[in-house]
């Protein structure tokens, strides 16, 4: 599989993963009209997810680049040592990810190593499941974030994910993450739009799907008429901020501009506690190279902008970004410049409230199993974290008495 | 609802691309057996398939060099050619006068999903669209077959680059989870195992030509879900189709894209035991005549591409000649949906995934802008006293409900926004 778009293949993902009830979808002004009447009270912690879909290489990420097994497991597509950017002795970040070094440098990263979870699955569709559902061992319908929502009183700004398919992480058993989708909506008006009011009428005779077919069309109209003054303005910027264009990986996986609606939508004090955001590509079979490098670049550096524009808001101490993918790839190259689906790989948990450094042990290049990378950290000990130190909620509805924790943040 | 008009309709919308006017109503007069043969038996010719001209695809060669000057003019040519491509296999659904054809021709590219993103070229992709039309109610022992030989398949999952010292998995695991047996009907160990059966493949990407080297094969015995001996990709092919879990497969693949992607197929689905010699008409048939078809609770979203050409057929367009085509294309991207473009090799999803509100505007402005360039001709000469109710037949809908009923009587002095409420209404967005 190739090409993975964000947007596309959440469209797949989200089809394969029941999601309760139809996702609410939200236009950014409804969002924008959140922030002015009910902002978000200050000082509360805010969580950004980014996924990256398609089987990020972990080991072209955060590179052993003393250990010579990985030089001679993956001769054509590893990284020269005086290339890297070393964090310590041993392992430095792809020569790419210069916003994330300095990141680290200011110890508002933290690397956890070998995250993945038991029996790894190389299916892209399964793996990307038993992450977001946080439920390796059976096949469940609620994701984990979403039985986070269903645990709060309902509020459809509450989880917000940018791009008109939500994610399976969102979706929860009674309620579900709201969806936003890049680029205005344009409203039918006029006699038009009362009869398309009628017709998004729910009839009791409908079915589920019809009656998802009128809710999608009710949702349209159920927005606000007044263009708020914060979407006129442009995102926050500080002075200091690296230029980027953004991602190169599709015309709808720009990154960047997610990040930028979800900075200014959190300085605007828009009512929400999780944004989730996602690049696609990262399925590298064959020439990973440059292809890997030009996508860790555009998470670099929208991260960096990210943080940036934070610097310029009020809510800078209050957001924590997690990252991961689906699974990380194997040791060894395959011969087409590129690498097979593979198992563990890091997360990265950025934000003033981290404490920076290396969580987790790094899997050994030496003791492999089948080819692949042993699992060190379980990805629940990273959710259960986040769930208790950022959301500040106890774990028990969302992974059950799962006890695993990673002492990453303050 | 009533029986007849609701089998009917699915037959129409599921095993075509839905009823040109006056069809529906002469199918119910009909009757659905005879309906159900007419729309299953593929015809020896077909007048309006035959009307459109096939696209000039040819052999444009390697890529020149960036920054020559035969670069602008190749890549010029090279997005002409997949448009065209794309414009004659829309029409092609749109004006042929049996559907099925068609139908299982998408279904199977859809299954087969393979993406021009990755291949650029349209030859290769042109030459597999037609292996699939030959196909498509064939065996699909041969069908397996003429796809692992197939250039735009082996080259999208980097068959071309598998060899017996570095086998690439991505064919192999393809072929077995989403292709040939389904998830979890195979270990990890036998993924490893089919990539090295499959190594020897080179192909020429702008033409899709396949060749074999057997000096890049692993010609060791291999051992594949238990089975140890030396495979190629054909044999290996041969044996995974042979597999009960093929059948199992395939009939769940139909259920899901023909009957229901929200229920589960049951053990009973009468496809399943149809397919036990591999024979895809026969499948299809059988799930054209099983009960399924009649238990209400089967309803199926349309998917964009399934829906823009039914409503071609019913407004009298032809999609080619839409102004423009770069603007259909947009359109069609916006619903998510465009061929030879799957979002990726587990091919376009299902039911509430196509029901955002994203989708629902895009909708209405592709509506819009498609029934400007119709003359309207088949919903104004329905009386307008009857126009409310008979405009189902005219799209193939079972029925209206109150709510859209409502809504249409309202527009009945403005037939534009007459058709644009009626293709845009839950019930023509979803087969009932």
């Amino acid at each position: 599989m190739d090409t993975v778009t964000r947007r596309k293949f959440l469209k797949l993902t989200s089809g394969a993963v029941a999601v309760g009830a139809a996702a609410p979808l939200l236009s950014i002004d409804q969002i924008a009209q959140a922030a002015i009447d009910r902002p978000l009270p200050a000082n509360t912690p805010i969580l950004v997810v980014i996924t990256l879909y398609g089987g990020n290489d972990g080991l072209n990420t955060v590179i052993p680049f003393t250990d010579p097994i990985y030089y001679s497991s993956r001769p054509d597509i590893s990284y020269k040592a005086a290339d890297v950017l070393p964090l310590d002795a041993e392992l430095a970040l792809n020569p790419a990810m210069k916003g994330l070094k300095a990141l680290w440098d200011q110890k508002k990263v933290a690397i956890i190593r070998g995250v993945g979870y038991p029996n790894s699955d190389h299916s892209h569709f399964s793996s990307m499941a038993k992450w977001q559902t946080a439920s390796p061992a059976k096949h469940i319908a609620t994701g984990w974030l979403g039985r986070w929502v269903d645990s709060q009183s309902e509020d459809p700004m509450l989880a917000i994910s940018l791009g008109s398919v939500l994610p399976p992480m969102l979706a929860g058993a009674k309620r579900s993450g709201s969806a936003l989708p890049l680029g205005g909506l344009v409203i039918p008006k006029g006699t038009l739009a009362t009869e398309c009011i009628q017709l998004s009428k729910v009839a009791k005779k409908d079915s589920k799907l019809m009656a998802a077919a009128a809710t999608s069309m009710r949702n349209l109209f159920s927005i606000s008429g007044n263009v708020q003054p914060v979407l006129k303005s442009p995102a926050p910027v500080a002075p200091d901020l690296p230029t980027t264009n953004g991602g190169n990986a599709g015309g709808d996986s720009n990154l960047a501009q997610q990040l930028d609606v979800v900075a200014k939508l959190i300085s605007a004090g828009s009512p929400t506690k999780v944004w989730s955001v996602s690049l696609g590509g990262f399925d590298t079979h064959a020439n990973e190279a440059n292809a890997q490098a030009e996508l860790l670049g555009v998470v670099s550096d929208s991260l960096s902008r990210f943080m940036g524009q934070l610097k310029a808001t009020t809510r800078s101490n209050d957001v924590t970004i997690m990252v991961y993918s689906e699974f990380g790839r194997r040791v060894a190259g395959n011969g087409s410049q590129g690498t097979d689906h593979g198992t563990s790989g890091p997360m990265f948990v950025i934000g003033n409230s981290v404490k920076g450094g290396f969580y987790g042990e790094q899997p050994s290049l030496k003791n492999l199993f089948k080819g692949d990378l042993a699992v060190t950290t379980d990805f629940r000990d990273v959710y259960a974290t986040v769930i208790e130190k950022v959301l500040k909620s106890p774990v028990g509805p969302t992974l059950g008495s799962w006890a695993g924790r990673v002492n990453c943040l303050n | 609802m009533d029986a007849k008009r609701l089998e009917t309709s699915r037959l129409f919308h599921r095993f075509g691309f839905g009823p040109r006017p006056g069809e529906y109503a002469q199918a119910i007069k009909d009757g659905v057996d005879a309906t159900r043969t007419k729309l299953l038996t593929v015809p020896t010719s077909d007048a309006g398939a035959a009307k459109v001209v096939a696209p000039n695809i040819t052999n444009l060669g390697p890529r020149p060099a960036p920054n020559t000057k035969e670069i602008v003019p190749f890549a010029i040519e090279m997005r002409f050619q997949v448009q065209q491509m794309t414009m004659w296999w829309l029409d092609r659904m749109a004006l042929s006068d049996h559907g099925l054809t068609e139908r299982m021709t998408w279904f199977w590219h859809g299954h087969w999903a393979t993406s021009v993103q990755k291949l650029n070229y349209a030859m290769p992709m042109f030459n597999q669209n037609n292996t699939l039309r030959a196909n498509c109610l064939g065996n699909f022992k041969t069908m397996s077959r003429a796809m692992i030989n197939d250039g735009a398949l082996q080259f999208w999952l980097d068959g071309q680059d598998s060899t017996l010292v570095a086998p690439n998995e991505n064919l192999g695991r393809e072929l077995m989870e989403l292709f040939v047996l389904g998830v979890d009907r195979y270990s990890e160990d036998d993924v490893k195992a089919a990539a090295r059966a499959l190594t020897g493949y080179q192909v020429v990407r702008s033409s899709g030509a396949v060749t074999f080297n057997a000096k890049r094969h692993d010609s060791s015995a291999i051992t594949i879900l238990g089975t140890t001996q030396p495979f190629t990709g054909e044999t290996l092919s041969d044996f995974l189709v042979a597999r009960d879990d093929n059948a199992t497969f395939i009939a769940e693949r139909l259920w899901y894209r023909f009957i229901s992607s929200t229920e589960s197929m049951p053990t009973t689905f009468s496809a399943k035991g149809a397919f036990a010699g591999r024979d895809i008409a026969a499948a299809v048939n059988a799930m054209a005549n099983d009960g399924a078809m009649r238990d209400e609770k089967n309803d199926l979203v349309k998917a964009p591409v399934e829906w823009f050409i039914s409503a071609c057929r019913a407004l009298g367009l032809t999609p080619s000649q839409l102004k423009t085509p770069a603007q259909l294309l947009n359109y069609l991207d916006k619903l998510g949906q465009t061929p030879f473009n799957p979002p990726n090799v587990g091919g376009w999803p299902a039911a509430e995934a196509w029901l955002s509100s994203a989708t629902a505007q895009y909708r209405i402005a592709f509506a819009a802008w498609l029934i400007k360039q119709s003359d309207l001709s088949a919903l104004t000469a329905i009386p307008v006293g009857s126009r409310v109710l008979k405009s189902a037949d005219w799209l193939g809908v079972p029925e209206w409900s109150a709510r859209t009923q409502a809504a249409l009587r309202d527009s009945l002095n403005d037939p534009a926004q007459f058709a644009l409420l009626a293709l845009c209404s839950p019930e023509y967005i979803v087969s009932a």
